[in-house]
């Protein structure tokens, strides 16, 4: 009997020093302990707060699941960079990805080698198809581009100005993005037989804040016939309405603004009655349930839906009021 | 060495190194050449010792600089990472610490100003807050690293002003990066937060990006000789070849040797990193600088070797020439071409060796003229004195006296006076040998005494005392007999009564001098005539009839010729009791025909 429990004991004690040198080796390795997994996310840079939201309940899911989250991205709109931190997640060995694709294209090669080595890969906000991610989590862009064009051709009509070619300027991050193309597409198949929009310019703010002030502004001091403005996303709707006193301007005189991207600041554009109408996408979700499906698929092997729809959010006068308590402010700017 | 005598022999024959020439342009060339070699060592000497000294003082001042670009730089990043009461930041650690997540705007514009520092701080890679949960917020996101790991490496390498710099290790972008970790401090924090900035070696390189000749680099390495930077990739991380534990800051400042190869170091210390600075040097590439120097010292060496070989080869011309006209005409006067003559230019040395030249020859040809006048006169004088002993008179004489002698049957006188006269005439031919030994010359005389004796019968007598010593020497001939000739015909035969001849012949112990004496007893001399006769003889005067005296003159003249006018013929006289005639000339010891 001692015999067996002297056995026993060793074959214990040697499992208990197997276990901590592979444990010690795993952290010295890459910094990693193997129970817990490491999830990155890739927003589409840092610097667009749109992705706070996102970030914030992705940070909640990850404490609730027990696993590392990484949100790393460069922090202006860098689609080699965004390429080249996914090579390096893969060096590092993490478990999934979840990225904001910057460009479609560049984007399959680094795919295909993280999926090559056994790390899921997903994407939320901005989707690659074709590139064989386990699933994309956020709205149908393209129908976001429909309801926001719905809802300027309401706005039209109850002006009465369904008669007038309307000149319209569209900003956009980059025509390289999937997600912003496919709400310009969706925008313009809902306008075209409805009103007379004529599409004048479209400006490219290469995703950031700054440049998509500087970029309205300036326009809207040389362009201010301008009839519409379609913002694809809500870049410049970070800051006060002192911030754009063109904009201001031009829209307390008729101008007509609609946009994607629905925050508190924007909705106090919106409240000032500088903005018609906004659709908002839901970023928590793509956070929280984006992490969540991951971990799930990870862990439990629970394959998620190809493309899981978060949602699209209105607002208009009936419900800005409500909206404006139920967002909180950022702050960010 | 034998060996080397000789062939050094042969290459100085063939090179033709004995000839005046030559050794005037190896001499010029050794006065000219002997100081530019002089002035060319020292030159090279100076200009090497310069250069080490450049060199020396230009690495000093580059490492120097390196470490002053490289204290600047992180004190520069301590600056960044030092944020007293920075409120987002703060903010964000208490939320961290209570596991709040509703942080956006911290981290946001925590983002913003990292990245803005990213951007404004050439090779800043990352910057970052890490916190005690392993999270790293910095300008590339939220990411994960080993805390415990990155602690000690911390507290292993933090300084006494607190901050610790990490390193070389590739980092979030697999990029090689230094860190800089400076602890940040919040009052309120329960735990341990710092704030890392990220430099990318390649800031380094730009900082030590200093080419050392051909070869020649830059590294960096910390106190422990561990290489932060190194233009070899695989040198970074591993402990440096030239680290010594026994020097201050670990390397060697000056010139070294490493594996039999020799170098030069600089060395500079950053205190702010801690790091020394070091540049390596190849000794030869700093010795090979000199090269493009050497090249033109040996080009105008050359050319001013070139220059002095055409000055030496035109001065030595110019010199030698004279010297070799000189010789060839030497050489046409030895091979008896007399009438060489050399036009002298200047006034130098060699114009007045010329001028002598030509006097010489000029004088050679007198004295060979002379000679030649000499010698003629001499075979005139033998001539004379042969043909004056074989008188038709006295040979018909003495055969009459033969004939006389058969025909009175005395056959045996008559035997003996032919022997005499053949002897005499034999020795007076002597085989037209002009010198005789002495004992012929005395057998000559005798046989002479005996035919007159016979001829003019009892009527003298006649004694021949010749020191032996001299019988064995030389004397030209037919010198004795016409004194004798004399002495019977001028003295015995003129006293008419019987009369003695005493011949003697002897050496003079005082200088040597072979003297004959023929004495006669016989009529002698009146004193005007002896006087008279003996200036003839010392030729104080001349004579106008040749045939005076002509016996006398004959020997003396040539016994002068020979000998010299110290030599020659005294006559000694008194009257009525006879005559000495005395012959004095130089002894000859060996026989001149031979």
């Amino acid at each position: 009997m001692s015999k067996i429990w002297a056995k026993g004991l060793t074959i214990v004690a040697l499992g208990i020093v197997i276990g901590l040198c592979l444990s010690t080796a795993s952290v010295q390795a890459d910094g990693y302990q193997n129970d817990e997994l490491t999830i990155a996310f890739l927003p589409r840079s840092l610097g667009n707060p749109i992705f706070l939201d996102a970030f914030e309940a992705a940070q909640k899911k990850a404490y609730e699941l027990g696993v590392r989250l990484e949100w790393v991205a460069p922090f202006d709109f860098d689609s080699d960079l965004q390429v080249e931190m996914i090579e390096n997640l893969i060096r590092r060995k993490v478990d999934g990805i979840v990225a904001s694709v910057n460009d479609e294209e560049q984007i399959h090669r680094v795919f295909q080698k993280a999926m090559d080595q056994g790390i899921p890969v997903a994407t939320f906000d901005a989707d690659s198809p074709g590139s064989g991610r386990l699933f994309y989590i956020g709205i149908n862009n393209y129908n976001a581009g429909v309801e926001i064009g719905r809802a300027l051709v309401d706005v039209i009509k109850n002006k009465q100005l369904e008669d007038q070619v309307l000149n319209t300027m569209i900003m956009t991050g980059y025509r390289e993005a999937v997600n912003l193309e496919e709400r310009i597409r969706g925008f313009l198949d809902a306008t075209s037989h409805e009103i007379k929009l004529h599409v004048a310019d479209v400006l490219e703010n290469e995703d950031t804040v700054e440049k998509s002030i500087i970029l309205l502004e300036d326009y809207l001091k040389t362009n201010p016939e301008v009839d519409v403005i379609y913002f694809v996303g809500g870049w410049p709707f970070y800051v006060t309405s002192d911030a754009l006193p063109n904009f201001r301007q031009w829209a307390q005189e008729g101008g007509i603004a609609v946009g994607i991207d629905l925050f508190y600041d924007a909705l106090l554009l919106q409240k000032e009655g500088l903005i018609q109408y906004l659709i908002g996408q839901d970023m928590t979700s793509m956070g929280s349930l984006g992490l969540e499906l991951m971990v799930n698929y990870i862990r439990y092997g629970e394959v998620p839906p190809k493309v899981v729809e978060t949602g699209l959010e209105h607002a208009n006068e009936s419900n800005l009021d409500r909206l404006l308590e139920t967002h909180k402010p950022w702050l960010v700017k | 060495m034998r060996r080397f005598e000789r062939f050094w022999s042969k290459l100085a024959k063939k090179a033709e190194i004995h000839t005046i020439r030559t050794k005037l342009i190896l001499s010029f060339l050794v006065i000219a050449l002997l100081p530019l070699g002089i002035m060319a060592v020292f030159a090279y000497q100076t200009y090497y010792g310069s250069l080490t000294r450049s060199v020396t003082e230009y690495s000093h001042e580059v490492v120097n600089r390196m470490a002053r670009d490289l204290d600047d730089y992180f004190s520069d990043l301590e600056v960044l990472l030092t944020r007293d009461q920075d409120f987002y930041m703060d903010q964000l650690i208490k939320l961290v610490d209570g596991n709040d997540f509703n942080n956006r705007k911290y981290v946001f514009r925590i983002w913003e100003d990292l990245n803005n520092l990213h951007r404004v701080k050439p090779g800043l890679e990352e910057i970052s807050l890490v916190f005690s949960n392993g999270n790293r917020l910095s300008n590339y996101g939220l990411y994960t690293l080993d805390f415990p790991s990155f602690r000690t490496q911390f507290q292993l390498n933090r300084q006494e002003r607190g901050i610790a710099i990490l390193g070389p290790h590739r980092n979030f972008m697999d990029r090689t990066v230094v860190t800089m970790v400076k602890p940040y401090t919040l009052a309120t924090a329960g735990n341990a937060v710092f704030m890392t900035a990220d430099v990318n070696l390649n800031r380094l390189a730009t900082i030590t990006d200093v080419r050392l000749g051909t070869s020649g680099y830059v590294f960096v390495a910390d106190e422990l000789g561990r290489v932060i930077y190194h233009p070899s990739d695989e040198e970074i991380g591993t402990i440096s070849r030239f680290f010594r534990d026994d020097i201050p800051y670990g390397f060697v400042d000056g010139f070294g040797d490493h594996e039999s190869e020799r170098f030069f170091f600089a060395t500079a210390h950053s205190p702010v990193t801690g790091w020394t600075v070091v540049s390596v040097a190849y000794a030869d590439e700093i010795g090979a600088q000199i090269a493009p120097i050497q090249r033109i010292t040996l080009v105008v060496i050359a050319l001013i070797l070139v220059g002095v070989v055409l000055l030496a080869v035109y001065l030595s011309h110019a010199l030698s020439r004279p010297i070799k006209d000189l010789q060839d005409l030497t050489k046409r006067a030895a091979n008896h071409e007399l009438t060489v003559h050399i036009e002298p230019q200047g006034n130098d040395e060699i114009a007045m060796l010329g001028h002598s030249f030509n006097k010489m020859i000029r004088r050679i040809q007198e004295l060979m003229d002379e000679n030649v006048r000499e010698q003629k006169l001499l075979r005139k004088l033998e001539m004379e004195s042969l043909d004056n002993q074989i008188k038709p008179h006295f040979i018909y004489n003495t055969l009459d006296l033969i004939i006389g002698q058969l025909e009175s049957n005395q056959n045996e006188q008559a035997s003996c006076l032919i022997e005499a006269l053949g002897s005499f005439f034999r020795l007076s031919l002597s085989k037209g040998r002009e010198v005789v030994p002495i004992a012929s010359e005395v057998e000559h005389v005798r046989n002479y005494l005996f035919i007159q004796q016979m001829r003019h019968g009892e009527e003298y007598q006649y004694e021949l005392d010749i020191d032996q010593d001299i019988l064995d020497k030389y004397i030209p001939r037919l010198l004795l007999q016409p004194l004798v000739e004399n002495a019977i015909y001028h003295g015995i035969l003129q006293a008419e009564r019987k009369g003695r001849i005493f011949i003697s012949g002897y050496q003079r112990a005082s200088d040597g001098t072979i003297v004959f004496e023929i004495s006669d007893d016989g009529a002698g001399i009146e004193p005007d005539a002896l006087r008279d006769i003996n200036e003839v003889l010392r030729g104080v005067r001349s004579l106008q009839n040749d045939k005076e005296y002509f016996g006398l003159r004959n020997v003396n003249k040539r016994a002068q010729l020979m000998f010299g006018e110290e030599y020659g013929v005294v006559l000694e006289s008194e009257l009525g009791q006879g005559t000495k005639a005395i012959l004095s000339i130089k002894p000859i010891e060996e026989d001149p025909n031979v």
